[in-house]
C-alpha cells in the first residue's frame, strides 16, 4: 500500500504566550517552539502502522520554509520512505485551497493507494486541506478519522462525530483520510533509523518545477487577541486565600 | 439579491442545534442584504424537518428520499451542488460540524466558490465578506477576507450566535433528488454508539474538568483526590484522551460529551472552543489556569489565575475544612 | 569553525527530549522516592538505542558518535538524573572499554547484551581503600589454568545490583605498581561472586549502588580485557571518555534546574509582582544560563575531540566533567534558593536535582583528580 503523508511544522502555541508581531498579520515566533503538527503526527504514525501490515511505501510531504526538512526527516526517520518539501518560500500567501492545491502538483507523478493528513493544523485550524485536495483529486475523502482498516482495495473507516458517536465508512481506494488525534500512540525514532534517515535526500521543488493556477480563497487581514469575556470575575491572593473564596462560592451554590 | 442558503444538519432523525444557530444568522445577514434565507434539507421522510425549518427560514427547499437518511458527504455534495447552482446564493453556511468539515471543502472546491472555515463571525459589506477566525490553538482571532467569486461559501462555528425563536412562514420548495444511491466508492455503514463506561458524567451535578496543564500521568491522582473530596466526577479535554488518561466517556467536548452539571471546575484547560462547547451550559464554571489570557476564563463565572498545582491542594483542603 | 549539530545529532536531540520528557520526566519524583531500578524506562531506551550508542550496528549498537552520546545523556538527565547515569555507565563505562580494548569474540559476546538491555552494565574500580588513587588497589587476580582467580572489594558500583556484567580492575602483579593492573570482564552469576550492600545515597537514589565481593571468584582467561597489565590504560581511557558523560549529565540536570526556576520566578509573586523581576533573581538566572551553556560547550567540545581522533583529550575531558559538574552543584543550588522555602520541599523538582547534583563532583574522578589531570597537561 502506497501512501503519502502531509506534514506541517507548526509553532507550539498551546502551552505558550501568542503575541501578534509589528506586520499585525502574523505572531512573534521566535521565541516558540516548532514541530510537526499533533494530528499530522498521529496521520503519519497511521500511515506507518499500514505499510507494516501490508508493505507499500510512504512519502512525505510538507510545504514549508527550509525548516520543515527538519520535521520531514523525523518523518523519515519514523518510517517514511522519502520525503518532499515544497518551497513556501516561493509561492506566498496561502490558504488551505492553494496549500491543497500545491500539494497535488507535487505528488501528480507519485502513485499511491491514500493520502493521510491531519484533519486540521493548530495553527491555521482550517481542517480544510485533505477534502480540499481530494476534491481537487476526485477521489473520495474522510476527515475526522478514528481508525482505518484496508482490505482488498477497501477501506473501513470511523470518523468521529459530535457526541462520541462514530460513523462507519466504507470507502474505496485511493482516497484521502484526515487523521483526528487519538487514533494511536505515535512512536519516537529509534537511533538507528535516525541516522539511516539523516544522510537521506529531501526533494525540494518550488516554483521552478510546480505551478498551481489556483486562486486564494481568502486573505488574512488582522490577527487581534480574541475580546476577553466580561463573565469571569477573577479572584486574586494567595492560593490559600483564592482557595478560601472559591470554596465560599462553593457552599453559597449549596454544593458543599 | 444577496440571498442565503443555509444547510439544514440532522442526524439519527433529529435536527441537530447547530442547524437553528446557522437560520438564525442566516436570517440576519439575509435581511441586512434586503435577500431571503433559504434552508435546505436533503433528508428522508423530512415532514417534521420541514415543520420545524419553516418558522426560521424565507424558503424552504427540500430533497426528500432515501439516499439523504444518514448523512454521506458524497451525495450531499452532489445534490448540494446541484441545488447551489440552480438557486446561485450569495452565501451558503454549513455548520462546523463532522458533518460540515466534510462537506464544505470539496463542495466549494467543486463549484469554485471561494470559501472558509470555523468561523466565529461574518460580515458583509459591499458585496464584501469578512469573516472572523481563530487561530494559534484559539489564541488569537483574525479577521479575513474571502477573495472574490461568484458566491461563497462557510462553515460556522457551534454558538457563533443563539439560536432564535423563528416567527417566519418560508414557502417550501419540493425538488426531485439528483442522486439517488449511495456511490459505491462511499458508503454510510451504520453510526456506532460510543461505549458505555462506568461513570456517567452527564449525570453528575459536580465536575472537575482537567486538561493539558496537569502534564503528567502521575498527577492525575491529585484531581481524582480533589474531585473525591468535592463530592464531583473527573472529566477531561480532548488531550488527556489521546494521552490514554482517561477513557473516552469522561471527554467533554464537541466530540465527547455535552454536560450540564451545577458546577464544572476546569483544571489546567485553555478553553479550546470544541470542550468549551460541551460545558458552556453548566450554571457555575469555575476555572483554574495560568495563562490569564486562556479562553476558558471568557466562559467562567469565577477565574483563578494560578499555577493548578498550588491552587488544587489549598482548595481541597478548604473544602475538607468547610466540610467538618 | 560550525557550532550546529549535525542532522542526525539535531534528530537524536529532538526524540530523546520528547521521549524523556514524556517518558522518563513523569516517573522520576517516584524513582527517586522509592530507590527502584528504573527497569521499564531502560526497557524504552533499549528499543530506542540508547543503550548502545556508540557501539557498532554489527554489535548490536546505534552507531552514533561521542557528541551524541553527550547529547542523550544529557537529555536523558534533564528529565532524570538517575536514569541518566544508568545509561552513561552501561554506554562508557561497560560497552565502551570492551568496544575499545576486547577481543572479538568477547565483543560479539557481550555488546548485544548490553546494548538491547538483557544486561545491564557495571564498574568495578573503586574500593573500600582506593577511590582516585587508583594505584592503591588491592584487588588481585592470579591465573590458574584456565581462569583467573579474583579476590577483593568494591565499593559504589552504579547498577551493581541489577547488572549482569561487569568491568572489574585487580593487581595481576602488584609490583608492577600501575602496569600490573588488569581488567576483567565478570558475568552476574560467576561462581565466588557476590554483591555487598546497597548503598543508601543522598541523591541519584535507584541507581543500585552496590559493593561487589570476590571470594576466590572464578573469570575464565578470555575475559581479560587486552593483555594483563594494560587495565591502568583500559581504566583511564575509559574514564577519559566517561567523564564527558558525567559532564554531559551535569548539563542535564542544570538546565533543568533552569527551567525550573525561570518558570517559578515567572509564576511566583512576592511584594505584589513576579519574583523575575528583581534584580537578585535575575543575577542568578543570567548566571545559571551562562554557566550552563559554558559547560555545554565544554562537553560538547570534549566529545568532538574523541570523534576526530584526537589521540590525548584527558584534559578536555577534565575540563568538561569538573567545570559541569562544578557548576551543576552551583546552579542547582541557586535554583532552590530561587524557589525559597518551596524548594526545600520534594513537591518540587529542584529538591531532587540538588541532591542529584551533588554526586557529580565525586563520582569518576573527583573535581581534585580532574583538576590534577588538567594541571599537569599545563605543566607537563
Amino acid at each position: 500500500m502506497d501512501l503519502i503523508v502531509c506534514i506541517k511544522r507548526v509553532p507550539q502555541t498551546a502551552e505558550a504566550e501568542v503575541k501578534i508581531d509589528g506586520s499585525g498579520k502574523d505572531i512573534v515566533k521566535d521565541r516558540l517552539t516548532f514541530d510537526m503538527n499533533e494530528a499530522d503526527s498521529y496521520a503519519l504514525e497511521e500511515a506507518i502502522l499500514l505499510k507494516e501490515k501490508s508493505g507499500g511505501n510512504i512519502t512525505a510531504v510538507s510545504l514549508g520554509s527550509a525548516e520543515a526538512e527538519d520535521t520531514l526527516r523525523i518523518a523519515l526517520a519514523k518510517g517514511a520512505d522519502s520525503a518532499i518539501r515544497i518551497k513556501l518560500e516561493d509561492f506566498g500567501e496561502l490558504d488551505g485551497f492553494k496549500t491543497a492545491a500545491l500539494i497535488r502538483e507535487a505528488i501528480k507523478d507519485i502513485k499511491f493507494d491514500a493520502i493521510l493528513t491531519g484533519c486540521m493544523s493548530t495553527d491555521d485550524s482550517y481542517y480544510q486541506v485533505g477534502p480540499t485536495l481530494a476534491e481537487m483529486l476526485g477521489i473520495p475523502h474522510a476527515t475526522l478519522v478514528s481508525k482505518i482498516e484496508v482490505a482488498d482495495q477497501k477501506a473501513h473507516v470511523h470518523r468521529e462525530l459530535e457526541g462520541g458517536l462514530i460513523e462507519h465508512l466504507e470507502m474505496s481506494l485511493p482516497a484521502v483520510f484526515a487523521v483526528q488525534t487519538g487514533i494511536n500512540e505515535p512512536r519516537y525514532a529509534s537511533l538507528i533509523a535516525i541516522r539511516r534517515a539523516a544522510g537521506k535526500e529531501i526533494k525540494v521543488i518550488g516554483k521552478e518545477e510546480i505551478s498551481s493556477e489556483a486562486k486564494l480563497n481568502s486573505t488574512l487581514e488582522e490577527l487581534f487577541i480574541p475580546p476577553v469575556g466580561e463573565r469571569a470575575e477573577i479572584l486574586t491572593g494567595t492560593p490559600d486565600e483564592v482557595s478560601k473564596r472559591t470554596a465560599e462560592i462553593i457552599k453559597e451554590k449549596g454544593l458543599i | 439579491m444577496a440571498n442565503i442558503l443555509a444547510l439544514v444538519e440532522h442526524r439519527q432523525g433529529t435536527i441537530r442545534d447547530i442547524t437553528y444557530e446557522l437560520l438564525t444568522y442566516g436570517r440576519k445577514l439575509a435581511e441586512k442584504m434586503d435577500g431571503k434565507l433559504t434552508g435546505v434539507i436533503l433528508g428522508h421522510n423530512t415532514g417534521d424537518f420541514t415543520e420545524s425549518v419553516k418558522k426560521h427560514a424565507h424558503r424552504v427547499v427540500v430533497a426528500d428520499h432515501e439516499v439523504f437518511k444518514d448523512f454521506n458527504a458524497e451525495t450531499y455534495q452532489h445534490a448540494l451542488a446541484d441545488i447551489i447552482q440552480k438557486e446561485n446564493p450569495f452565501l451558503t453556511l454549513i455548520g462546523n460540524t463532522a458533518f460540515g468539515i466534510d462537506l464544505c471543502p470539496a463542495l466549494a472546491t467543486q463549484l469554485g466558490v471561494p470559501f472558509t472555515t470555523d468561523c466565529i463571525g461574518v460580515e458583509i459589506a459591499d458585496k464584501k465578506v469578512r469573516v472572523t477566525r481563530q487561530l494559534y490553538d484559539g489564541k488569537m482571532d483574525a479577521h479575513v477576507y474571502l477573495s472574490e467569486g461568484p458566491s461563497y461559501m462557510l462553515t460556522l462555528r457551534s454558538g457563533t450566535c443563539a439560536a432564535e425563536e423563528g416567527n417566519l412562514t418560508a414557502d417550501i420548495q419540493k425538488i426531485e433528488a439528483s442522486i439517488t444511491s449511495q456511490p459505491d466508492y462511499k458508503k454510510f455503514v451504520e453510526y456506532i454508539e460510543a461505549a458505555v463506561g462506568d461513570v456517567d458524567i452527564t449525570k453528575a451535578d459536580v465536575l472537575v474538568g482537567v486538561g493539558r496543564g496537569i502534564k503528567e500521568q502521575a498527577n492525575m491522582s491529585m484531581i481524582e483526590d480533589f474531585a473525591k473530596a468535592i463530592g464531583g466526577v473527573v472529566a477531561c479535554s480532548r488531550p488527556i484522551v489521546d494521552a490514554n488518561w482517561l477513557p473516552k466517556d469522561r471527554q467533554v467536548g464537541s466530540s465527547g460529551k455535552t454536560v450540564k452539571p451545577k458546577l464544572y471546575i476546569a483544571v489546567g484547560i485553555s478553553g479550546a472552543f470544541q470542550h468549551i462547547a460541551g460545558m458552556k451550559n453548566a450554571d457555575t464554571i469555575i476555572a483554574i489556569n495560568k495563562d490569564p489570557n486562556a479562553p476558558i476564563f471568557n466562559e467562567a463565572d469565577y477565574g483563578i489565575v494560578e499555577d493548578l498545582f498550588k491552587v488544587v491542594p489549598a482548595l481541597k483542603n478548604k473544602i475538607m475544612e468547610m466540610k467538618q | 569553525m560550525d557550532f550546529g549539530l549535525t542532522n542526525d545529532q539535531k534528530m537524536l536531540q529532538d526524540q530523546v527530549r520528547k521521549f524523556a520528557d514524556a517518558e522518563l520526566a513523569p516517573v522520576a519524583a517516584e524513582i527517586d522516592k522509592s530507590g527502584e531500578f528504573p527497569w521499564a524506562n531502560l526497557k524504552k531506551m533499549a528499543q530506542l538505542g540508547l543503550l548502545g550508542v556508540v557501539v557498532p550496528e554489527k554489535y548490536g549498537g546505534s552507531g552514533f558518535d561521542f557528541v551524541s552520546l553527550a547529547i542523550a545523556i544529557e537529555e536523558i538527565s534533564r528529565a532524570c538524573a538517575t536514569t541518566g547515569v544508568i545509561v552513561a555507565v552501561n554506554n562508557s563505562l561497560t560497552t565502551f572499554p570492551i568496544l575499545q580494548f576486547s577481543s572479538e569474540e568477547q565483543k560479539s559476546k557481550y555488546l548485544p547484551l548490553l546494548c538491547s538491555g538483557k544486561k545491564i552494565g557495571a564498574f568495578g574500580l573503586t574500593e573500600p581503600d582506593a577511590g582516585s588513587d587508583v594505584v592503591s588497589l588491592e584487588s588481585t587476580a592470579r591465573l590458574e589454568g584456565d581462569h583467573y582467580v579474583l579476590n577483593g572489594t568494591k565499593r559504589f558500583s552504579t547498577n551493581a545490583g541489577e547488572a549482569g556484567i561487569f568491568i572489574v580492575f585487580a593487581y595481576t602483579n602488584k609490583e608492577m605498581k600501575h602496569k600490573g593492573i588488569s581488567a576483567f570482564v565478570v558475568e552476574r552469576d560467576t561462581p565466588g561472586f557476590s554483591l555487598g550492600n546497597h548503598e543508601d545515597l543522598m541523591g541519584i537514589r535507584a541507581t543500585a549502588n552496590c559493593e561487589l565481593i570476590f571470594e576466590d571468584a572464578k573469570i575464565p582467561k578470555e575475559n581479560l580485557i587486552g593483555k594483563e597489565g594494560d587495565g591502568f590504560k583500559i581504566c583511564m581511557s575509559t574514564l577519559d571518555v566517561s567523564r564527558i558523560d558525567i559532564g554531559a549529565q551535569a548539563v542535564g540536570i542544570a538546565q533543568s534546574a533552569l527551567d525550573e526556576s525561570v518558570k517559578y520566578s515567572k509564576e511566583r509573586k512576592a511584594f505584589g509582582q513576579p519574583i523575575c523581576n528583581f534584580e537578585m533573581i535575575q543575577s542568578m538566572l543570567a548566571e545559571m544560563a551562562t554557566q550552563i551553556q559554558a559547560a555545554r560547550l565544554l562537553v560538547y567540545y570534549a566529545g568532538y575531540c574523541k570523534d576526530t581522533g584526537m589521540t590525548r583529550f584527558s584534559r578536555e575531558s577534565a575540563m568538561s566533567k569538573y567545570y559541569a559538574s562544578d557548576i551543576a552543584v552551583d546552579v542547582t543550588r541557586k535554583a532552590v534558593q530561587i524557589h525559597g522555602g518551596y524548594g526545600y520541599s520534594k513537591d518540587y523538582i529542584v529538591e531532587r536535582l540538588y541532591r542529584d547534583a551533588k554526586i557529580l563532583e565525586l563520582y569518576e574522578g573527583t573535581s581534585e583528580i580532574q583538576k590534577i589531570v588538567i594541571a599537569r597537561e599545563l605543566i607537563r
